[in-house]
């Protein structure tokens, strides 16, 4: 095949250029298709990426257990909120905590105690976060290090002692260090005596966002409350990672007698965690890859509607160049190239605008979208073949002019 | 030599009732080297006729032959290279491609015959410089006054090196200095040894022809060769005194046989009704 020449695109970014307004909303369909196409694929990715970097970090045996039909979530700005959002209604408690920690091949158990309170520090008062009752060893189960200070050092005494999220530090006190401060929840006075280095980022995970969490110990949260505070999470480490299976079956049966055979609770390996995280995910995913297949359908046919106008207008264009020796086959190249052009600096404009919304994203909310190489070359080849298959017709259509015909047409 | 040989070719628009024969057993042979003007009322058949010459339109009857080789049945591919390699034209509104400046439009048959793009400016820019407007060449189509882009449309025809130019009414959009300046161009390119063939309604411009051709009504009704130079002798007498006598004349009992039988129909399909008898 003869390669096309030069002046072809020439005249192809002729043609362009002098349509920009209306070539931009052509390119608009492909625009918004690419850039959802992108984005969704690339958060997706992303979340995994996250994710999977969260157990890493954690540790791939440690097991959770959940009360049935709970959500915790951090915060409004943990975006997709819808999938997340503070419901605490769980059916765990201190005893559940002891009959985890008393299975056989546990080697700790953690709990987690959520509780609403008024928090206020220096800074102001503090909506964002929530107070995590737990235990000494919650640190060490999660691999978490600190930045400042230690972390909490008993479980049930009342020592009024808080550790504090890297971000919840920032949001509380205005500093970095704020070792010493006090803190009040619910108007008891706490001392500040740890802060923590930052966790991985948990986007849309049903977890609670711990950089903005305070920490005090399960006793603590226990006494304020009345000993109502609920128990939205349980984590568990068995002593030998190969036993986590049997382990997890073990606390399973456990439970599942002290509950009177009531299934009211899960208990998670790291496994079972992810897939519960990225189920969700994956349907959306798929849901908005094929929302964004439309988008490009309609930004091709958009496509072939301003190609069909175009060369209606252009007719005595047609006409000139068929009279100077054009061939019917140089007809359909032209706006065959001119087609393309239009689809392929459209999914360009969408691939920018994708990494513009990436940006924005990893700016102000903590998902980080992986955007591959491999994604945008084939949100490339996307629009460029969009380009090629809803331009043929139209091109076919110019190139099959009468050249006398078309040079009467003014 | 011939080197154009029309044959009995006709052509033939529409269907039914608004047919209309716009060429009528038209048979013509144009020597090399000649320079031709086509000359006749509007409606004569001239711009057919040099759309038929140009492949730019197929005969419906009758045979066509260029430099010896049948034309009349050509693919429209095999038409386009023709026109790209054999044949200029030169159109009354220019038809330079407005979005493209002047160096493009005059380089572009180059660029359909896949000449590089150095190369194809460095032709297009020699053959500007042959008609006088180099100065131009970055301008583009609306910058320019009505001679200026004859000028180019010249330029245009000639940088394929075509044996035949064909120009239809070159000078009808051009004031009497842009007409001058245009014909002067085409009396050099046919003394370079090239056929030219020209339409115009104006008797003056026959003076720069060696032969010319009167159509009126689809036929060619005289035709001579005249010294080059002097306005043909029969040009103002041909045109102003048509035959009074035509076919449609001699129909006129057969027109009133019509009107007898279709006492409603219009006047203008009787007319046409007329004139498909006349070609029976």
């Amino acid at each position: 095949m003869k390669i096309l020449n030069d002046g072809q695109i020439k005249s192809a970014v002729n043609a362009f250029r002098n349509a920009k307004l209306r070539n931009f909303w052509t390119m608009l369909g492909v625009i918004i298709g690419v850039t959802s196409f992108i984005l969704v694929v690339g958060i997706s990715e992303g979340v995994k990426l996250q994710v999977l970097g969260q157990i890493q970090h954690n540790g791939s045996d440690i097991l959770t257990i959940r009360p049935n039909n709970i959500q915790i979530g951090g915060s409004s700005l943990n975006s997709l909120a819808l999938l997340s959002g503070i419901n605490v209604s769980g059916s765990l408690s201190s005893i559940d905590l002891s009959r985890v920690a008393n299975t056989k091949g546990v080697k700790e158990a953690v709990p987690l105690s959520a509780m609403t309170a008024s928090i206020n520090g220096s800074g102001g008062k503090y909506k964002k976060g929530l107070v995590i009752g737990t235990t000494p060893n919650f640190v060490n189960l999660l691999n978490q290090s600190l930045s400042y200070g230690n972390f909490l050092r008993s479980t049930g005494n009342m020592d009024n002692q808080v550790v504090v999220g890297s971000q919840a530090a920032i949001d509380l006190f205005n500093e970095d260090v704020p070792l010493g401060q006090t803190v009040l929840i619910n108007n008891q006075p706490f001392v500040v005596k740890g802060i923590l280095n930052p966790f991985p980022p948990t986007p849309l995970s049903s977890g609670a966002e711990f950089n903005k969490a305070l920490f005090i110990s399960y006793g603590n949260s226990q006494q304020m409350t009345n000993s109502t505070v609920t128990t939205y999470e349980i984590l568990a480490l068995p002593k030998d990672p190969s036993q986590t299976l049997q382990v997890q079956k073990a606390i399973n049966s456990r439970l599942l007698a002290s509950h009177g055979g009531q299934n009211d609770f899960r208990v998670l390996n790291q496994d079972q965690n992810l897939a519960s995280n990225t189920s969700i995910l994956d349907l959306i995913t798929k849901l908005v890859v094929g929302v964004s297949a439309i988008a490009l359908l309609v930004g091709g046919i958009g496509i072939m509607n301003v190609m069909l106008v175009s060369i209606t207008e252009r007719t005595h264009e047609i006409g000139i160049r068929k009279a100077l020796g054009a061939t019917n086959r140089q007809i359909l190249e032209q706006f065959l190239v001119e087609s393309t052009t239009l689809s392929a600096i459209g999914g360009i404009i969408g691939i920018i605008v994708a990494y513009l919304i990436d940006l924005i994203l990893r700016v102000f909310t903590n998902i980080q979208p992986s955007i591959t190489v491999t994604i945008v070359i084939l949100a490339l080849i996307i629009s460029t073949s969009i380009g090629i298959i809803f331009g043929s017709f139209p091109a076919f259509k110019a190139a099959q002019k009468e050249p006398i015909d078309a040079l009467r047409s003014q | 030599m011939a080197l154009i040989k029309l044959d009995n070719v006709s052509k033939i628009y529409g269907f039914g009732d608004a047919t209309t024969v716009a060429l009528d057993e038209v048979s013509l042979v144009i020597d090399k080297g000649e320079f031709v003007a086509v000359m006749g009322p509007s409606g004569s058949g001239k711009s057919t006729l040099m759309n038929v010459i140009g492949l730019l339109d197929r005969p419906s009857q009758g045979r066509y032959v260029l430099e010896n080789k049948s034309v009349s049945r050509l693919r429209s591919n095999q038409a386009a290279k023709i026109r790209r390699d054999s044949i200029g034209f030169i159109f009354q509104s220019f038809n330079l491609l407005t979005k493209l400046n002047v160096i493009d439009n005059v380089s572009l048959p180059l660029a359909y015959k896949g000449i590089s793009q150095s190369k194809r400016y460095k032709m297009a820019s020699n053959i500007l410089d042959r008609v006088g407007i180099k100065s131009r060449e970055y301008f583009y189509p609306s910058q320019l006054s009505g001679g200026q882009a004859q000028c180019v449309a010249i330029a245009r025809a000639l940088v394929n090196n075509p044996k035949i130019i064909i120009a239809d009414e070159p000078t009808g959009n051009l004031d009497s200095a842009g007409s001058r300046l245009v014909m002067e161009l085409l009396s050099e390119i046919h003394a370079m040894g090239n056929t030219v063939i020209f339409v115009t309604h104006n008797p003056e411009l026959t003076r720069y022809a060696s032969r010319v051709v009167y159509m009126h009504d689809g036929n060619i009704i005289h035709d001579e060769n005249t010294a080059i130079g002097r306005v043909a002798p029969r040009a103002r007498k041909v045109l102003y005194t048509l035959p009074v006598k035509s076919i449609d004349d001699d129909l006129a009992g057969v027109s009133a046989l019509v009107k007898a039988i279709e006492p409603k129909a219009s006047p203008k399909k009787k007319s046409k009704k007329k004139k498909r008898l006349a070609r029976k």
